[in-house]
């Protein structure tokens, strides 16, 4: 297994694509088993046997689970498609991934990270000798990563060799037979697993020292603070029940839980994108009842989603539109929105923040992972909000942003903003939360204080 | 992964050499299709000289106008990422009922046009319920108005025309200010407002952000819902405004108004650069497209190319158009 690291932008994507021939080289050549050759398309890669897991989920949510692994591979018999044979392949290819996964299902019943899971069986499927990963990880929770960990083993212990591009070292050194860092479109330095550290990764891919996050230092003044946000007995049918926590000003409390635990669930219904059913919310000590997600923002209450393409940003709208379209009215004169008051004001959050951006009229789009998320960042504290959920904030965003912007939310806690941070990464928790609430199968299991927590007691409250 | 490497050169630093102004042209949305209605007017103007005629010009704006009202409203729907099938229907069946209680009670000309684009704005906003409550499709749910107001159209009038509509009221589709047709002063007046709505009001900006993605829109607090419903309650009450203006220039509500006015709408829109997508396009693209077809079908007329050709030449022109902007985009 060969792992591809480096910052977002590095240029590993663009080098996959290549390789499963969704895109054509400019020059350079590709030699598979001794010969050269060349891509036209995915189909001819995956015809001589390199099959990439994309990062995103690319299914036929409609369709049943063995008709999305088998897509474009139907077995035909005398009369048209054979199901039964097409099943069992897709079944066979399925049993290897996760057992649980019934293949008669509907693609769109099964979980983010089980969907995963049946495109992993599509390129199996398809008896590719090369399966390129990109991020496999950034949405399965720990035991699914687990999983996925045996499946690699299994399959590079067939003779299968494996590309694997993720900005999760523990699980690269852990993994991976080689590592190549890639910087700015080159290759940096190729990395021996058995001897490499992360910090010399972490060097290697950002060119220059990260300040190491420590620990945050547990802060008595915090525990003095009024709650700036009370949950009660919050339950909405089928994603989580009888929730109930205090999210003090200043204070960041973690939210960890595995996916499908009801975070998000739980963070959308306080935002008001969905209703509970019952249960009380308390913004500074008023009961609340937020009918949306406007309602929500006008007390102060915002959502970091996340799926930051599909639900935070827009795409084809400029970064300081971006910035301040939750504010547009404060921005408004007698002839209208002064945008040349936006633009001021995106200039100034663009500066504090250090977002990088070629130029704050360009689209928003332009901007790498990590900016971008900055950018929506600075929407909700130009709005003046307080009460931050924020979702996997930091997913898919390379290591130096990462720290950038957490300590940016540490800053945030120190001018009296609550946070609530929702990571599946149970390392990046303990070093930015106060206090990590436990969630799973939609009930919490527990407070711990981060100072004194380990990842093994946070999964062994979660599983208790 | 498109990371910033070095900032693009912002579009004022261009060179301000002699191909600057065109290469600037061509980047701006509408560059592309005000150079190609030149270069048409150019043509035509060589081929047939009586086409820049004052009085043919003014018969070529007039005529755009109507159905460029239509396409205004539409650009709005497309802009949400919906489209609105019914805004021709809208168009006759409201230019029949201004006309009936034009005739029925006698009101004042202004009122009868403004009741006209009220009852407009309430069947279009009836489409948006469906649409933006309800969320069923759009074209599935403005095909079926589409039927039922030009089925009513029929229903209340029989296919007789209501007439005569009065000399008063004919000013407001037939007379004009300064030699310029009141239909044409209508339609660049309303284009005017709909440019300033789209950027610099609140409102015109929750079109772009509903249409560039519905989901963000919703979690930033705009009330997606109410902008949807009153955009395509916008489109009928624009579509009423080009049908009773028609109805006011032949002194006479006929129940075929707007027949044949939804396709043109269309074509208007995305030939100046809306995308069917939604979140993109201008109100100045629209008005450029609707003159470009117009002109188009005023040249053909005079170069006496047959009615039969001219509708292929028509669809050619559509085609050609969308290939131009997938390049530009490129």
């Amino acid at each position: 297994m060969h792992a591809l690291i480096g910052e977002n932008g590095a240029g590993k994507s663009t080098l996959m694509n290549i390789l499963s021939g969704k895109l054509v080289p400019d020059a350079g050549e590709i030699v598979w088993a001794g010969a050269k050759i060349a891509f036209a398309s995915p189909l001819d890669a995956l015809r001589t046997g390199i099959a990439m897991v994309p990062q995103e989920l690319t299914v036929c949510p409609d369709l049943s689970v063995a008709e999305n692994v088998m897509l474009g591979a139907q077995r035909t018999g005398a009369v048209g498609i054979d199901w039964r044979a097409t099943r069992e392949i897709a079944a066979t290819n399925l049993a290897v991934l996760d057992a649980a996964i019934d293949p008669a299902m509907r693609m769109r019943d099964l979980s983010t990270a089980r969907q995963q899971f049946v495109q992993i069986a599509r390129a199996t499927a398809a008896r590719a000798k090369v399966l390129i990963f990109d991020e496999p990880t950034a949405s399965l929770a720990e035991r699914e990563a687990d999983r996925l960990s045996a499946f690699i083993r299994a399959f590079r212990a067939e003779g299968g060799a494996i590309f694997y591009i993720s900005h999760r070292l523990d699980e690269i050194l852990a993994l991976a037979d080689r590592i190549t860092v890639l910087r700015d479109g080159a290759v940096i330095c190729e990395m021996d697993p058995a001897t490499a550290t992360k910090e010399a990764m972490v060097r290697h891919m950002a060119g220059r020292p990260v300040a190491a996050l420590s620990k945050r230092p547990a802060r008595e003044a915090r525990e003095m603070q009024a709650p700036a946000l009370r949950v009660a007995g919050l339950t909405r049918a089928g994603e989580f029940r009888d929730v109930s926590f205090e999210l003090r000003a200043g204070e960041i409390l973690g939210l960890s839980g595995l996916v499908g635990s009801g975070r998000t669930e739980l963070a959308k219904s306080i935002f008001g994108a969905t209703r509970p059913d019952s249960g009380r919310i308390e913004v500074h000590g008023r009961t609340v009842r937020h009918r949306s997600p406007a309602d929500a923002i006008r007390n102060g209450v915002v959502y970091l989603p996340e799926e930051r393409k599909k639900e935070g940003i827009f795409a084809l709208l400029s970064v300081q539109e971006n910035l301040g379209v939750a504010e547009l009215d404060r921005f408004r004169g007698p002839l209208g929105i002064r945008w040349n008051r936006v633009a001021a004001a995106a200039r100034d959050y663009a500066q504090r923040l250090s977002i990088r951006a070629p130029s704050l009229d360009s689209p928003i789009a332009a901007l790498s992972g990590g900016n971008q998320q900055k950018v929506i960042l600075a929407r909700w504290l130009l709005a003046d909000c307080k009460i931050l959920l924020l979702d996997e904030p930091t997913r898919g965003i390379d290591v130096n942003a990462k720290a950038e912007i957490q300590a940016l939310l540490r800053r945030l806690t120190e001018l009296g903003h609550a946070i609530l941070y929702i990571s599946s990464e149970l390392q990046e928790l303990l070093e930015v939360s106060d206090r990590i609430l436990v969630m799973h199968e939609g009930m919490t299991k527990g407070t711990l204080a981060a100072g004194e927590a380990s990842q093994e007691q946070l999964l062994r409250v979660a599983m208790s | 992964m498109s990371e910033q490497i070095a900032p693009a050169p912002a579009r004022r630093q261009l060179p301000r050499t002699s191909v600057a102004p065109l290469r600037w042209l061509l980047r701006k949305e509408a560059g592309g299709i005000l150079l190609a209605l030149v270069l048409l007017c150019a043509g035509i103007s060589i081929a047939a000289p009586n086409f820049l005629g004052t009085y043919n010009l003014v018969v070529v704006a007039r005529q755009a106008s109507f159905v460029g009202l239509l396409a205004l409203g539409q650009t709005l729907v497309l802009l949400l990422g919906g489209i609105d099938l019914s805004i021709g229907a809208s168009a006759g069946l409201s230019a029949i009922v201004g006309a009936l209680i034009l005739t029925h009670f006698g009101p004042p000309p202004i009122l009868a046009l403004l009741l006209t684009v009220g009852f407009g704005f309430a069947i279009g906003l009836a489409n948006g319920v469906f649409v933006a409550v309800l969320r069923l499709n759009p074209f599935i749910v403005t095909l079926a108005s589409w039927e039922i107001f030009a089925g009513t159209t029929l229903v209340i009038t029989h296919g007789y025309p209501v007439q005569p509509l009065g000399d008063a009221f004919h000013w407001y589709g037939g007379g004009g200010v300064f030699g310029v047709p009141m239909p044409v002063v209508f339609f660049l007046v309303v284009a005017a407002i709909l440019t300033w709505m789209l950027g610099f009001s609140r409102f015109g900006r929750n079109i772009y952000g509903i249409g560039g993605n519905r989901e963000a829109a919703r979690l930033v607090g705009i009330p997606v819902v109410r902008v949807e419903a009153i955009v395509y309650g916008l489109a009928g009450a624009l579509a009423a405004f080009g049908g009773i203006l028609y109805a006011s220039r032949m002194n006479s509500a006929e129940p075929a108004i707007g027949e044949d006015w939804l396709m043109g709408a269309i074509t208007a829109a995305i030939i100046g650069g809306t995308s069917l997508r939604g979140g993109q396009g201008t109100i100045l693209g629209t008005v450029l497209g609707t003159l470009l077809m117009a002109v188009l079908g005023n040249g053909m007329a005079l170069l006496n190319v047959s009615g039969y050709w001219a509708r292929v030449v028509v669809g050619g022109v559509v085609l050609v158009a969308v290939l131009v902007d997938l390049l530009r985009r490129r």
